[in-house]
């Protein structure tokens, strides 16, 4: 059945028709609607979530039609106003749309054995940068306001040092922050000398040429920030709900992890742990993202 | 040895200012927008002699090598864009070299303006931020010119980037977090971007380019002497392959430690050093290695321009040295080194008897490198006469099939033995000699090679070993026919043999058998991982300075520290084991450091470097993965 796709913030379509006739839902109807957000080229998505919707609707039984919207904001309307059911999210946006709309956790990225990672402060190992104290009236580059690893947890620890008053003080500590758009855009900021400083996930000095990574190092590291999740809207049929986490599941298995390169590339998942996502809900709290 | 794959995302890549010396590990660039890779490679393709105009027509009419995007510029800028190509496809229709450079620039010149048009007009955060980075990435195409010429002006633009993306606003979640754009300080950016556009790329005509390049106007225009670094087109593939062929060293397999060898551990470093050769090699990190990996062949190198399809090259085009360059355009399929004290003469047609002239003339003519010293020579030689065949339990030591083969095999065996007539009475036997490594030392015209001139006596080919030929698709010296099978099939028709369609599958499974191996590949787990490899090689080819330190030997321990130190540190890159990375910088810079005593004069300053080097290299070498 066609999703009504007519809102702006939808980018694209693919449909996946092919279904197992192994274990069909009773209502042939039914269809369920994945959204993606574009990390780099959506032209390179679209491929990828046909590969992915069509594995998962021989899985699960029902047909399975992914998406492509502009960003995680657009990705928690489509969920509100019913155009997906199940939507790639980050930790930030999904405990605002938990609060919101009652968006429901399935599912945990893992990445390098844990469901976490951190946020860290990169410099480049000649600015002779070595404390955060030192950032003082400094340039700082982040990814993005809406960024746990990219901005929230990195800045929490200019706050934890008594640096930073609070959100929204960061202008008075730091020379100019900037959002670059990115981990990338933000590390090569930093290591081309644009800032003096970069907050991003710990694994984002990765993004850098091998050149450069021996250039850089960090001089603060976050607490551990839950990853990135797959979530669903309130309300999907419990029993899809179920198939779909446990297809998911079994991208873990050997044979089928070559499969995880369609979706964003971690290195499996497990089922999430909403209370892991409080540490995210209190820094939400204190950012005054959320109530 | 020693070059493994790398997988990370440097979108800067091309566009880096190199210092010092050049690690041989290529860094994987992030997708090109389709229009910016069509301008990257039409600057490439436009410094080749002769000029492949085909290939600069492809270029902006279908995806560039392995580009993530299905369509080619022309499809993509229909749907993206409101900009006709019509006078940039009439350039190129026209083969005007001048007009194709002119109106390629504007063109991306225009792109981002056309984004950034969008962006400023953008009532929503997100569509303005995508805009912005379309526009980035678009600019990404003129960044090495901007950077070379005018630091300060790529600083001042890399802020403008920065300041516009910032000012953009966020639609938060659901209005969480929302914060609304800032116009002023986006227009005022834009009008940095814009301002420089205008001034060097957005131009009705530009000055005549000796070399094309995406240097500035204005720095064209001063007449001074810049040099971008070299880089390579979208598309370009240098990254070894995967999985990694396995190395087989005659000494290794006698048990023999490489640091008792020192002659043959320096030799192994050279193969694996980018700065054995000239520039361009030098800059991009080539080196033996990148073509021969593990002495075996790169199945994927590709090089727009120098390579037909993937693991061929023309290592005398006008690339890597113009004054060696034949003006033919003859890329060969790259051979494997395996057993290469068994397989000379040299070179597809046997043309340098002895391995020493051969190496040099790639070294120094190929690859533009200064002449090596003897002591370099011999090393390298000395380390290539160490590769060893790939083991094979189904062949015995005179290369008849063992009785443990698969009957089709046996069956084909025979066939390979039969003279035919139109062999000349010969078989395949005759030349691919059994008891010989499937080889005869000879040239023969086989009718593989088309004559370059009417008349031309210059098809013959030395007769290249069977031996592992299952793992180095595809065959002939061209690279022209993709399997085994279709070997067969070829000497079947052109050679009249008459073979049956069963006569030509045991045939092939013949080859097949004597072209296979019991292990062919390296095999990597979570601890001993292509890093730990790298690890051991490296601190491999430092011993050698054990020998080179008391003979004083500045020249060739400084190519040894400014090889090894730099590949050390870009290797790191690739651990599994990311809290152990800082140790390995620190390694790399106590080796640098004896390269820097040396430069110094300061011996004693060098060997306690080294001696702290070899403490810390065993230290760490548990944690190296």
């Amino acid at each position: 059945m066609p999703v009504h796709l007519t809102r702006r913030t939808i980018l694209t379509l693919v449909g996946a028709g092919a279904v197992s006739l192994a274990t069909p839902l009773a209502a042939q109807d039914v269809t369920l609607r994945l959204a993606f957000i574009p990390q780099e080229n959506p032209d390179k998505l679209l491929g990828d979530i046909e590969a992915i919707t069509g594995w998962l609707a021989e899985e699960i039984g029902v047909p399975v039609e992914g998406f492509v919207t502009i960003d995680h904001a657009a990705a928690v309307e489509a969920l509100r106003n019913g155009d997906a059911d199940i939507s790639f999210m980050g930790a930030l946006p999904f405990v605002l749309a938990e609060a919101e709309i009652g968006a429901v956790p399935l599912l945990s990225e893992v990445y390098r054995d844990a469901p976490s990672y951190t946020g860290r402060i990169f410099v480049r190992r000649d600015s002779g940068i070595g404390a955060l104290a030192d950032l003082r009236g400094r340039d700082i580059a982040f990814a993005d306001p809406i960024s746990e690893s990219g901005y929230l947890y990195p800045l929490a620890e200019f706050v934890e040092a008594g640096l930073v008053e609070g959100p929204g003080a960061a202008e008075e500590f730091f020379g100019r922050v900037f959002f670059a758009g990115g981990y990338q855009q933000a590390m090569q900021a930093m290591a081309e000398g644009l800032v003096d400083a970069a907050g991003a996930s710990q694994y984002a000095d990765l993004l850098l040429t091998p050149q450069q990574q021996a250039e850089v190092t960090w001089i603060a590291e976050s607490a551990p920030i839950p990853s990135h999740l797959v979530i669903a809207r309130p309300g999907l049929d419990t029993d899809l709900q179920a198939r779909f986490v446990d297809a998911m599941l079994r991208l873990n298995a050997p044979e089928n992890r070559e499969k995880l390169r369609y979706l964003y590339g971690p290195d499996g998942y497990v089922r999430a742990d909403s209370a892991a996502y409080d540490g995210v809900r209190d820094m939400a709290r204190q950012y005054g993202l959320l109530r | 040895m020693r070059n493994i794959m790398r997988v990370l995302l440097a979108t800067l890549a091309s566009a880096l200012l190199l210092f010092g010396p050049v690690a041989a590990t290529p860094a994987k660039e992030a997708p090109w927008l389709p229009e910016a890779a069509a301008y990257r490679l039409t600057l490439f393709l436009g410094n080749l002699e002769p000029l492949p105009w085909d290939d600069i027509e492809t270029a902006w009419t279908e995806p560039y090598r392995g580009s993530e995007f299905s369509v080619g510029v022309l499809a993509w800028l229909d749907r993206k864009s409101d900009i006709e190509p019509d006078g940039l496809l009439d350039a190129i229709m026209r083969e005007d070299l001048q007009a194709v450079f002119a109106e390629a620039t504007r063109l991306v010149a225009l792109r981002i303006e056309e984004n950034l048009d969008r962006a400023l007009a953008a009532e929503e955060s997100a569509t303005a931020q995508l805009a912005v980075q379309t526009a980035r990435e678009l600019y990404r195409a003129f960044e090495d010119g901007i950077a070379a010429a005018d630091p300060e002006a790529a600083r001042r633009i890399g802020l403008a980037w920065l300041e516009l993306n910032s000012s953009t606003g966020s639609a938060g979640v659901l209005g969480a977090g929302a914060t609304s754009a800032d116009r002023d300080t986006m227009e005022a950016a834009r009008a940095v971007i814009s301002g420089y556009l205008a001034e060097n790329y957005l131009l009705d005509s530009f000055a005549p380019r000796r070399t094309l390049s995406a240097l500035p106007e204005t720095a064209v225009l001063s007449g001074k002497a810049i040099e971008v670094p070299p880089s390579l087109p979208p598309g370009s593939d240098i990254f070894d392959q995967d999985p990694l062929p396995l190395l087989v060293l005659n000494f290794e397999e006698q048990g023999i430690d490489e640091t008792d060898l020192p002659l043959v551990a320096y030799g192994d470093m050279l193969f694996d050093s980018a700065q054995l050769f000239g520039s361009p090699a030098q800059d991009l990190g080539i080196a033996c290695s990148t073509c021969h990996n593990r002495s075996d062949v790169n199945q994927r190198l590709f090089i727009p321009g120098a390579s037909h399809q993937p693991g061929a090259i023309d290592v005398d085009g006008a690339f890597f040295n113009p004054i060696f360059n034949d003006r033919r355009d003859d890329p060969l399929d790259i051979p494997s080194l395996r057993g290469l004290r068994f397989t000379g003469p040299y070179g597809r047609d046997g043309r340098f008897a002895s391995l020493r002239d051969f190496t040099r003339n790639v070294v120094v003519n190929e690859f533009g490198g200064k002449e090596p010293t003897p002591f370099m020579l011999d090393a390298l030689v000395a380390y290539m006469l160490e590769f060893d065949f790939l083991p094979n339990s189904m062949l015995t030591t005179d290369g008849r099939l063992t009785d443990t083969t698969q009957e089709a095999a046996r069956r084909g065996e025979e066939i390979f033995n039969t003279p035919f007539v139109g062999l000349g009475d010969r078989s395949c036997a005759s030349c691919h000699v059994p008891d010989a490594n499937f080889l005869d030392r000879q040239a023969h015209d086989i009718g593989s090679v088309a004559p370059g001139y009417e008349g031309a006596r210059a098809g013959a080919l030395d007769t290249p070993t069977l031996l592992g030929t299952a793992y180095t698709a595809p065959y002939f010296h061209d690279g022209s026919l993709p399997t085994l099978a279709a070997v067969v099939d070829w000497f079947d028709e052109t050679k009249s043999l008459g073979l049956t369609e069963e006569d030509r599958a045991d045939l092939t499974a013949y080859l097949e058998t004597v072209g296979a191996a019991d292990e062919p590949y390296e095999a990597f787990d979570t601890e001993n991982t292509a890093f730990r490899l790298a690890f051991a090689e490296l601190t491999t080819f430092a011993s050698t300075i054990d020998t080179l330190l008391p003979r004083r030997d500045a020249e060739h321990i400084l190519l040894l520290t400014d090889t090894v130190a730099a590949d050390l540190s870009a290797d790191a890159s690739t651990m599994s084991n990311l809290p152990a990375r800082p140790e390995v910088y620190a390694l790399a810079e106590r080796l640098a450091a004896v390269g820097a005593a040396v430069r110094a004069d300061d011996w004693k300053a060098a060997e306690a470097s080294w001696t702290a080097f070899k403490s810390e290299a065993d230290a760490i070498e548990e944690r190296a993965f």
